[in-house]
């Protein structure tokens, strides 16, 4: 799950592919965490001196919750829940400084430039064509497959192009 | 069969031995030159299907050359009707019976198969080539051949070449988790014979005079080469510049600066144009459709709009490494 989490992230799935994990993530908590603190990460990568009192301040409301554990157990499957949220908290701190450390090399900057995309993904216009073909002329895949691979402009017109 | 196998097994000890691989062994890329003198020179007829993501389609392609050259038709079986003519270096393209509108002129000086040394070159510094199993496509015994990307700024391409003639058969495009952005395939296929063409071949005068009725020629001048000044300053590693020419366009008053940039095996297109001619787009925005992205932004008042087979973060590294550094 965190891998397609991440992927998602960096803009690396495709429409169908991300809609499933987006589904995912509202019925999973554990998934929903994970997405939340991914984006915690990468904000604190870009931003550090602006990130880590949110971090505190999740924190605290975590903590806050934390008097329900303290009532009788198994009452109800939503006390539980909080005690998992909870626990999963104090993990998630370790996690984060954890992941910190691991991430912090070469490849981290283009996979924060990556993120600040998907919000701007548009259908493309009809004019995109054009470009495609023009593309398409001195595409490498044109001397290798003649000119099967043109079908990917006339696929576009039918019925608008994804993403 | 053994030859293959001896092969691929000297292959992974390449593989296992970096320091010694010199370079790809020959084979491989007399492989690829095979598939692309096939591609130009096999008069082929089949039905294929084309798919990415959830979309499934189903086309038709006639290929033959004659003693003009190459002719070519390419149509869609599924949804509404689209047609695809070439003829040599001139394509046109029509939508549902709609006049047929010239959507490509080839620069003269390119002539295929346009496998260039440098860029078979190129191609084993970037990519793993690795020569599979054979398998069968479209009732055809066909060898298979994989592209691994050594980073990940391209795709992984799998090609299956027919072991006679070098025709590719099948082509899928696989991202770094090994999982298929787009694929073609042939269900169906006669490979020569006496094909004959169903469509009007447009002869060279017709062609020149635009009299054709159903042929619209591509307005404007021209495809010029050029130097404009424009550059793109972080290229994954291998892609090399393969020209600069201002073409015109359909759907624009002035001619669009294109550069192509080519590793051999991807190409990534950098259109260059005026921000006054399409001034209503100008938040950066990336579209996709099976391995093809487009990536737009605006780069002091124009717009660079870049299309290549190549993974998003890729159009946009490039995108973001447009610069003008002319006078």
């Amino acid at each position: 799950m965190k891998e397609h989490i991440s992927a998602l992230m960096d803009g690396e799935l495709f429409d169908d592919e991300a809609e499933a994990i987006l589904d995912k993530l509202k019925r999973d908590p554990e998934g929903h965490e994970d997405w939340l603190s991914f984006h915690l990460i990468s904000d604190a990568l870009r931003q550090p001196d602006h990130v880590s009192p949110d971090i505190s301040a999740a924190l605290r409301e975590r903590l806050k919750a934390e008097p329900t554990v303290l009532a009788p157990r198994g009452r109800s499957a939503q006390k539980v829940r909080w005690f998992a949220l909870s626990a999963a908290a104090s993990v998630l701190a370790l996690a984060i400084v954890a992941w910190l450390s691991a991430q912090v090399g070469p490849e981290v900057a283009p996979q924060i430039a990556m993120q600040q995309v998907p919000g701007n993904i548009r259908p493309a216009s009809a004019n995109m064509d054009d470009y495609l073909m023009a593309h398409q002329e001195f595409s490498p895949s044109s001397s290798m497959e003649g000119m099967t691979p043109y079908i990917r402009t006339v696929a576009s017109v039918q019925g608008g192009r994804q993403q | 069969m053994r030859p293959w196998w001896a092969l691929s097994l000297l292959l992974l000890m390449c593989g296992m031995r970096p320091a010694l691989a010199a370079g790809p062994a020959q084979m491989d890329l007399d492989w690829l030159k095979t598939i692309a003198f096939a591609a130009h020179q096999t008069d082929y007829s089949g039905t294929f299907i084309y798919q990415y993501g959830g979309h499934v389609e189903t086309s038709r392609i006639t290929h033959i050359t004659d003693q003009d050259g190459e002719h070519e038709k390419l149509e869609s079986l599924d949804g509404p009707h689209r047609e695809i003519i070439r003829n040599n270096d001139e394509v046109w393209c029509s939508v549902d019976g709609h006049k047929a509108v010239q959507v490509e002129k080839r620069h003269k000086d390119r002539a295929f198969p346009a496998l260039l040394p440098e860029q078979l070159n190129a191609l084993s510094e970037n990519y793993q080539i690795l020569t599979g199993p054979r398998a069968r496509v479209a009732g055809f015994d066909a060898q298979t051949i994989l592209f691994k990307p050594k980073d990940n700024l391209r795709y992984a391409h799998q090609f299956w070449a027919h072991t006679d003639s070098g025709l590719l058969l099948k082509a899928a495009v696989l991202n770094k988790h090994g999982q298929v952005v787009e694929q073609y395939a042939f269900t169906e296929l006669t490979i020569g014979g006496n094909i004959k063409p169903d469509w009007g071949i447009p002869t060279q005068s017709a062609v020149s005079q635009a009299h054709d009725a159903h042929l619209v020629p591509l307005p404007g001048a021209g495809v010029q080469v050029v130097s404009s000044g424009w550059q793109v300053d972080d290229l994954p590693p291998g892609f090399q510049k393969i020209m600069e020419i201002r073409r015109p366009m359909r759907s624009k008053k002035t001619p669009v600066l294109h550069m192509i940039y080519s590793d051999g095996l991807a190409g990534i297109s950098v259109f260059v144009e005026d921000m006054s001619d399409d001034p209503d787009d100008v938040n950066p925005t990336l579209t996709s459709q099976g391995a093809i992205q487009v990536y737009r932004k605006e780069v002091d008042n124009h717009l660079i709009t870049v299309v290549g087979e190549v993974p998003p973060r890729t159009v946009m590294q490039v995108a973001d490494s447009v610069r003008y550094a002319g006078d």
